[in-house]
């Protein structure tokens, strides 16, 4: 059976809801774990505030944050899925939907950059990214809002053949740059190589894989290994009120590229909205994070 | 080892904002402020010059950078459905002619202030708290009653709203009415700690055997 358009509907209003009220298990255990090592009273009390407000939200089904972001959503469909739907607008239409029916209801967020007029709706509304699997019978969709409070301090810079230290010294600094500011402990993704855009995308799909899952690759597991250890020396701290953690990881791809190599960095705030659905044509939807 | 709790009743005296030291978690009990709007704070600059009145008479108050979704029902019963902190930072240009301009003994959100926020407290003997961010369970239960939404006419979360709130906590002292700020001190070490912490990284990479 096909998926059909009353699909892509369904799951485009229950990610986004989703997201906004359950923090994902593993961002939970990071912090649990977070809990262990902090040396600092107040940072150790700020993270055990941060659980216990995730499992407020969970039990009164209600919004960890009040700001809702903007719609963010990735597909991914299966080479093998078969697709009865216009998916485009079937997006479209299952975010007017929950715009118009979500309990409670979302504060106005969605901002035309021109007018500063602010609205539940505007254009390119809901931003998408679209991907193939090669093999898989289903379409996978995760949607990852995001919101002024950690989106402002991303960061792209290009460097031409630049060395590991070089690349590592920008990451480091953007952190220090985004100091106290963006809800920490945060999750970094980071993106190296390819081009302006593709790079900027490799950073933000970072930010999608869960938390601890150890990168297959021996020198990027190094990197991000010692990417968390120095930006957590920093002292910022949960909510920026002092502490060791500043960091719950950081996350890193590269591409292959030309001499030119951006490198960018964006944060998830502790929350770390995420939420994924697998889509198969027999009506089964498969929901996780 | 544990964290000095206050437990606070608002308006807050001089005395008592004296007292707080940085790191310390306060409850609050009383009156306070809510807006998250950029314009909002442009327009009680505005007021400070004349323009309009004030919404309220805001004189010793708290104001913090809060969001809300709030509510008129048809019978006037005014509702907060959910709250929570806003950056702080986005509202630097503003705060120090505010804080004076509209005599706070207190503000707050996250994220802090900048060293030109910190002075003006120092001056007036304002403090800043802070909130958890991703905290709306926390902080909508510390709601006892919506007592005046302000300029009614903006957008839910660019209102000014007017809380009578208890034990609404536990928020942290980030800058004591002397202006000392966590903020300052975190990122003026971060800058301190830079080259020794880079030194290592290098150290790191060059032993890496991967």
């Amino acid at each position: 059976m096909p998926i059909t358009d009353d699909m892509i509907i369904e799951a485009t209003g229950e990610l986004y809801s989703r997201s906004l009220r359950k923090v994902p298990e593993d961002a939970k255990a990071a912090l649990a774990a977070a809990m262990e090592t902090e040396t600092n009273e107040t940072a150790r009390q700020t993270l055990k505030l941060q659980l216990k407000s995730a499992e407020m939200a969970e039990n009164k089904d209600t919004f960890v944050c009040s700001d809702s972001g903007v719609p963010v959503y990735f597909v991914k469909v299966g080479s093998k899925a078969e697709l009865a739907c216009d998916f485009k607008a079937s997006i479209r239409k299952g975010y007017e939907t929950l715009v118009e029916t979500i309990e409670p209801p979302l504060l106005k967020h969605v901002t035309n950059p021109i007018t500063l007029e602010r609205g539940y709706h505007g254009k390119d509304m809901p931003i998408v990214s679209y991907d193939f699997e090669s093999g898989a019978d289903y379409v996978e969709m995760v949607c990852s809002p995001k919101a002024l409070g950690s989106g402002r301090w991303a960061a792209l810079e290009l460097f031409t053949f630049p060395t590991l230290e070089q690349i590592e010294t920008y990451i480091l600094d953007v952190a220090i740059k985004a100091g106290a500011q963006h809800c920490p402990p945060v999750l970094m993704g980071v993106g190296i190589g390819g081009t302006f855009d593709h790079c900027a995308g490799l950073a933000k799909k970072q930010t999608l894989r869960p938390i601890g899952e150890k990168n297959p690759d021996p020198v990027l597991a190094a990197m991000e290994a010692r990417l968390t250890k120095a930006i957590n020396g920093l002292g910022f701290g949960p909510m920026g009120t002092g502490g060791d953690t500043t960091v719950l990881g950081v996350h890193v791809d590269f591409s292959s590229g030309h001499g030119f190599t951006p490198v960018a960095v964006c944060f998830n705030c502790w929350i770390n909205r995420r939420a994924r659905v697998r889509i198969w044509g027999d009506g089964r939807m498969e929901w996780s994070e | 080892m544990s964290v000095t709790e206050h437990e606070l009743t608002l308006p807050l005296s001089q005395e008592a904002a004296q007292k707080l030291n940085l790191g310390d978690f306060v409850y609050l009990t009383g009156e306070i402020f809510a807006t998250a709007g950029l314009p909002t704070h442009d327009r009680l600059l505005k007021c400070l010059e004349g323009a309009e009145p004030l919404p309220f008479d805001m004189s010793g108050s708290a104001l913090f950078h809060l969001g809300s979704l709030n509510e008129e029902a048809e019978d006037g019963t005014l509702s907060i459905v959910y709250m929570n902190p806003t950056t702080s930072t986005r509202f630097n240009g503003h705060m120090p002619r505010l804080i004076p301009g509209l005599g706070l003994r207190a503000t707050g959100g996250k994220g802090g202030l900048d060293a030109a926020c910190a002075r003006a407290m120092a001056e007036n003997g304002c403090v800043y708290l802070s909130f958890l961010g991703g905290g709306a369970p926390i902080i909508t239960a510390g709601i006892r009653k919506v007592t005046g939404i302000g300029w009614p006419e903006m957008i839910s979360h660019y209102r000014i709203v007017r809380i009578e709130v208890e034990r609404l906590g536990p928020l942290t002292v980030g800058i004591d009415a002397r202006g000392n700020s966590i903020y300052d001190r975190t990122s003026q070490a971060s800058l301190g700690k830079r080259a020794s912490i880079l030194d290592e990284m290098r150290a790191e990479r060059d032993s890496f055997e991967g």
